[in-house]
């Protein structure tokens, strides 16, 4: 017993510093100026901290500001939508029966095996026709379309453990879908719709070989494909700086969102979230 | 079958499911008409059928012609596919991508079964731990690779100045220019990355296992390996399988962390499959040739997934 709380301790203690270190290490990096970024670390002037390269990310040619802007919109409208599908599709799926009804959920667990990257080509195609190219409600559709499979089959087993009594009752009082939907059971599949609202978001805000494909105009980009642009100096010369700086913005939304909402996160890892 | 045995037993299964459910919910219901149900699922339905299966079947034609960006569409048979079998640099990113496959997902599996047991019962400071170890993953490759692009900057960044400063290299060491020593470094930043979601899947079964299991081992006298060998591993066999395959399956399908750091190079010396499609497809404009490329990476993946499973359900 003694030698495993040994081990825990040491073992735990350094696991810790390896993941916790090169993160804070990052954080450390933002708030220190270019020129120390990219000089052989110097003691002098290794702790002069500063906020400049923020200041560069909002001020500066790459206009970050605008790709931060972007990111938020895509990701929170990629939440609220694949919510609301998979909400309503859900409890299309659980409680009533229909003749399409086992093959179209069929259809809908098929696509969940059918890695988007390798249809990216005639994705491309289909969406530059329907005008979706070089258009953020076309990175939401898409976004929203990768996350449903999973949605669908979190709020179809939330639905599936509300007991149908509860519905009935409700009707018998006068209760219309939307109505028992909103009011009645909306209570109750709140945890689900939230997994999958959390989902929707950070895979949207994290997403890179979509956006850089389906993206082409400066002004369109989300954070993660106009930080591509930092690193290859599209702003005149690299700026190591901005990059750590904008890396950092990255990573915020994940960090809070994880920690705050870690409850509904596990769940869906329990669930099937995520593929790879 | 005649129709009318057909539709009494689609009846019959119809009402048996439904009774499982509960009780009777079936077409004639009050309370759910089956109108409805199709008009909740039609949106959802519309998404995935417009996103993934259009594009799945105009891949299949696409794959049949040259299909320009501008100009005529000429269809072409089987020509993309047999020019596959002589795409010698196809061939390349293949062979790198499972030479990556192999490298990582043994780290990955054995780091994160290593954190899974530390942090699977609540102890004290348990539960900051797991968080700590599950956030390079949920930060995601993407960003984690651009703080590595400059960490790996010869003179400057971290990993030079801790290697020189241990008497390793002279801290001069360019790694994203140098096909191999890239890939080393690639590797490290995923398994690291990715290794908490392996504890993450691990830890939900190994907390299911009953702690009277370990209790009658340690008093037989059995050793802690010997413990997770004859208890744990066979108990967790399917998780394991799962796990090992979701690794897999985004090795596959690897692309960022490679086009972020190295953008595939020096030359195409870390191509991966997904980045060949990607060029050929959006840099050469070979759309043809990269869909049939394409239909082959949906059938690799798919036959993995499935050879797993199988060789999951012969061991049982």
């Amino acid at each position: 017993m003694r030698l495993k709380n040994t081990f825990y301790v040491i073992g735990g203690g350094g696991a810790f510093l390896v993941f916790a270190v090169p993160l804070l290490w990052a954080l450390f990096r933002s708030v220190q100026p270019n020129d120390v970024i990219v000089a052989a670390p110097d003691g002098k002037t290794f702790f002069d901290l500063t906020w400049d390269n923020f200041r560069t990310l909002i001020e500066g040619p790459g206009n970050l500001v605008r790709a931060v802007g972007n990111s938020l919109v895509v990701a929170i409208s990629t939440a609220v939508l694949t919510a609301l599908l998979a909400t309503l599709a859900g409890y299309g799926f659980a409680r009533f029966r229909f003749r399409s009804g086992p093959v179209l959920f069929a259809l809908v667990v098929v696509s969940m095996m059918i890695p988007f990257q390798a249809i990216l080509t005639p994705l491309y195609l289909e969406m530059n026709v329907l005008r979706l190219t070089d258009s953020l409600l076309g990175l939401v559709l898409f976004y929203t379309t990768v996350n449903l499979p999973f949605g669908v089959f979190v709020m179809r087993n939330s639905f599936a453990s509300v007991p149908v009594e509860l519905e009935d009752s409700a009707h018998v009082d006068g209760c219309g879908t939307l109505r028992m939907l909103g009011s009645v059971l909306r209570p109750l599949i709140t945890p689900g719709a939230a997994t999958v609202a959390l989902y929707a978001f950070l895979a949207a805000w994290t997403e890179f070989l979509g956006a850089l494909t389906f993206l082409t105009k400066d002004e369109l980009y989300t954070l993660p494909v106009a930080l591509v642009n930092v690193q290859a100096g599209a702003y005149g010369e690299i700026n190591f700086g901005s990059l750590v700086a904008g890396s950092v913005i990255a990573m915020i939304p994940c960090v809070v969102l994880y920690v705050g909402l870690q409850r509904f996160y596990v769940s869906g890892l329990a669930s099937g979230a995520v593929k790879g | 079958m005649s129709t009318a045995v057909r539709g009494a037993r689609r009846r019959d299964s119809g009402s048996r499911r439904a009774a499982s459910a509960g009780r009777r919910v079936g077409q004639g219901s009050l309370t759910h008409p089956s109108r409805t149900g199709l008009l909740l699922v039609s949106p959802a339905v519309l998404f995935v059928g417009v996103f993934v299966l259009v594009p799945l079947v105009f891949a299949l034609v696409i794959s049949l012609t040259n299909w320009p960006l501008i100009g005529t569409v000429k269809f072409s048979g089987l020509k993309n596919y047999t020019a596959i079998v002589s795409d010698a640099a196809f061939a390349k990113s293949v062979l790198y991508t499972l030479l990556y496959t192999v490298i990582v997902t043994g780290p990955i599996l054995v780091l994160g079964y290593a954190l899974a047991v530390l942090v699977r019962r609540k102890r004290r400071g348990s539960t900051v731990l797991r968080t700590v170890f599950f956030l390079p993953f949920v930060v995601g490759l993407s960003t984690l690779s651009f703080v590595t692009v400059l960490e790996a900057q010869p003179d400057s960044g971290l990993i030079n100045i801790v290697l020189r400063d241990l008497g390793i290299t002279d801290g001069t060491t360019a790694w994203l220019v140098d096909g191999p020593l890239a890939t080393g470094l690639i590797c490290v930043l995923v398994v690291w990355a990715v290794s908490g979601l392996t504890m993450m899947l691990l830890m939900a079964g190994m907390q299911a296992i009953p702690r009277e299991y370990y209790e009658s081992a340690e008093l037989d006298g059995a050793g802690w390996w010997k413990q997770e060998r004859e208890i744990t591993i066979p108990i967790l066999r399917r998780t394991i399988a799962m796990a090992v395959i979701i690794s897999v399956i985004g090795s596959l399908l690897a692309f960022s962390q490679f086009y972020i750091l190295t953008r595939g190079g020096p030359g195409t010396d870390t191509t991966t499959v997904v980045q060949y499609i990607y060029n050929r497809a959006f840099v050469q404009l070979q759309l043809g040739a990269a869909t049939a490329l394409s239909i082959v990476l949906v059938i690799v993946v798919g036959l993995v997934t499935a050879a797993q499973f199988r060789l999951l359900r012969e061991k049982d």
